[in-house]
């Protein structure tokens, strides 16, 4: 309705929509041309050579699912954002609902402490990870467990958010009509509270399998050698050392699996939100992807 | 229909600094629709969500049928609760929505099934039991948090302006249905809002709230009537006010306006300054010259034409303004701007009010005090 009231009525916005269209393509092209480049049936990065996929499957020795680096990096990086999901998503939920509740003295301070790590430099957050992991909590040490926890720490913040926009929107008076109605509070969360907050949690457990799953920084901090690394660390090496279009093919399907999570993210709010008035779907999950880009 | 016996005594809150409820005392009898009226901000809502549960009192007792219920949390509390915003469960459908309650209670499948389909038909939304609160109307959204509040059965009901949302013609039919269902069920209704009609036309008493008090609580007519005080007279319809100098005189008493003096049917606690209220409906205009009892000449100001009436605004002779409801019928004189006049003011409907003289801004000139809201 709003962009109705805004619309010239005196002729089509030409030169806004050429803007827009250049910006769009500027963004795309890069990508485009990573992903035409896995396809490239020579070895050559650069030059186009014809077609095939055996950067993908075909070589033995060098595509993504025959060098056991890339598969391994591969299967480290779901790895961790399967854990980061499963962990961040309770803990910001729980974040979330505190914060939401919390009135009077601190409770302003800790919402925006709570938010900090949305813009928190990476590299800040993840070298002041790396000396906690390597002095006061040497005993967990780098590795496997540390780039988890990392995942969380950031990742949390993303929930936070997501889950109390939905807070908002569901507001505080059904909770409270259970309650008079006679549910019990645990009840009135099993019952009401959660199945209100399910699109943002579906939301929340997909986003922060994408924020994991395209992390670099934290995870090469955080890393402890080998078995530790991640897509985007083994992208980054090997293209300094011996690039072949078997990186492009590993980039591209890790661009598969975000947009397949943030896409799942999108469709399963939009379903459980379907029906209720308001854009807010749309506007928490673009809100969330943007910042998604760090 | 011994049980729904609501008793408030001397029930405070706070917020920090501010007194949102201020010492209320307050008996609700079974069977009873009690309002409570009041501007935004003025305890109404605060009371009630203490009454539900949602809030804690700092002070006072809240006794349901003669026991305390202050320290219980509001689902072991025996009232229910219709909201403004209606709180539906959007996750259910209409049929679980009204039925959610009855999982806390010991009550068979089959009665579940029985009770629900009841409540559904008496608010008549019977046929929209599978629906999604998000498929239905504003209104009817409002009969299913009826429904859901009333399918428990509990001796008390509460209602926080559940008409707020709805639109003036909508809001006219539940009025009327709501009366019918509190009167078929004979549960006491303890109602919030700030619609003056809403109050007058559905509630058996009506406690006139301000500043976190009990302003006045009576009968609506006798409220209307009878205001005790500026603020009720204001807030119940449109009031003239007019600063005057009373003193016993037989039964009612003499009040001086200026230099004229009328007489008041109204017995004023203390004789001095104070205010006297009349209504614009009985205020009558004559034609120039009557100078009979309680007559003070004017001058039409301003006539301002309201569909069934017209609302004439007559400057009196001592310089107070004076707003005169008078009839389109036909009938009566047209008034122009100019016309002078002599103001009927009967001592029947003037009346002394108790407030403190300072307590209200006395419109001694300028726009009388009214407010119609």
């Amino acid at each position: 309705m709003s962009s109705a009231s805004l619309r010239n009525p005196w002729g089509k916005p030409r030169f806004l929509a050429g803007v827009t269209w250049v910006y769009i393509i500027w963004s795309l092209l890069p990508v485009l041309l990573a992903i035409r480049f896995a396809f490239n049936d020579g070895r050559s990065r650069t030059t186009l050579q014809g077609w095939s996929t055996r950067w993908f499957f075909g070589d033995s020795a060098f595509s993504v699912f025959g060098d056991p680096t890339l598969q391994d990096a591969l299967t480290h990086s779901l790895l961790l954002a399967g854990l980061a999901m499963l962990i961040a998503t309770p803990l910001g939920i729980l974040l979330a609902i505190g914060l939401q509740r919390w009135r009077g003295r601190g409770s302003g301070p800790s919402n925006v402490i709570a938010l900090l790590p949305l813009v928190t430099p990476e590299l800040v957050f993840a070298v002041g990870l790396f000396l906690l992991f390597t002095t006061a909590l040497a005993t967990i040490g780098l590795g496997t467990t540390a780039q988890v926890i990392g995942h969380v720490t950031f990742s949390m913040s993303f929930v936070v958010v997501i889950v109390r926009g939905r807070l908002i929107t569901v507001g505080p008076d059904v909770e409270e009509a259970a309650a008079d109605l006679g549910a019990p509070p645990l009840a009135v969360i099993w019952r009401i509270l959660l199945p209100l907050l399910a699109p943002a949690i579906a939301a929340s457990l997909l986003i922060v399998f994408a924020l994991s799953i395209d992390d670099f920084v934290v995870s090469q901090y955080l890393a402890s050698g080998a078995d530790t690394t991640t897509v985007p660390m083994r992208i980054y090496a090997q293209a300094r050392a011996a690039p072949t279009p078997a990186l492009n093919a590993l980039a591209t399907l890790m661009l598969l699996i975000t947009l397949m999570a943030l896409g799942l993210a999108y469709l399963v709010f939009k379903f459980f939100t379907r029906g209720e008035k308001g854009g807010s779907a749309i506007e928490q999950i673009a809100s969330i992807d943007s910042g998604g880009g760090r | 229909m011994s049980r729904g016996d609501i008793r408030l005594e001397g029930l405070v809150k706070r917020y920090g600094d501010v007194l949102a409820v201020d010492g209320i005392d307050l008996h609700v009898p079974p069977g009873e629709f009690f309002t409570m009226l009041g501007p935004s901000g003025c305890g109404k809502t605060t009371t009630l969500r203490m009454i539900a549960g949602f809030e804690r009192p700092d002070e006072g007792e809240i006794l349901l049928d003669g026991s305390d219920m202050s320290n219980t949390p509001p689902h072991k509390r025996d009232v229910n609760t219709v909201f403004q915003s209606y709180a539906l469960f959007t996750h259910m459908t209409v049929e679980e929505n009204v039925a959610f309650g009855l999982r806390y209670r010991k009550v068979s499948k089959s009665e579940v099934a029985s009770r629900v389909k009841k409540v559904m038909e008496m608010v008549q939304i019977g046929e929209l039991g599978q629906r999604r609160p998000s498929e239905l109307s504003g209104g009817q959204q409002q009969r299913v948090a009826l429904a859901r509040a009333l399918v428990l059965e509990a001796p008390v009901l509460l209602l926080d302006e559940p008409l707020g949302a709805l639109d003036a013609r909508l809001r006219l039919d539940l009025q009327v249905e709501l009366k019918r269902i509190q009167e078929q069920l004979e549960v006491s209704f303890i109602y919030v809002t700030h619609d003056q009609d809403e109050a007058l036309t559905m509630s058996d008493r009506v406690a006139v709230m301000k500043g976190g008090r009990i302003e006045q609580c009576d009968a609506p007519q006798k409220l209307y009537e009878e205001p005790d005080t500026a603020f009720v007279a204001n807030f119940l319809g449109s009031a003239n006010l007019l600063s005057v100098t009373a003193r016993a005189s037989g039964a009612g008493c003499e009040l001086s306006l200026g230099n004229f003096t009328l007489k008041s049917d109204s017995a004023p606690e203390q004789a001095g300054v104070g205010t006297a209220m009349i209504r614009p409906e009985y205020v009558k205009l004559e034609p120039q010259g009557s100078d009979a009892e309680n007559r003070i000449p004017g001058m039409v100001e301003e006539v301002v034409y309201m569909g069934f009436h017209q609302d004439v605004r007559v400057r009196l002779a001592n310089g107070d303004l004076i707003r005169a409801d008078v009839p389109s019928d036909g009938e009566g004189e047209e008034y122009e701007q100019g016309n002078a006049v002599s103001v009927y003011l009967r001592a029947a409907n003037l009346r002394v009010l108790d407030d403190e003289p300072s307590g209200e801004p006395e419109p001694a000139d300028g726009q009388p005090a009214d407010q119609q809201s």
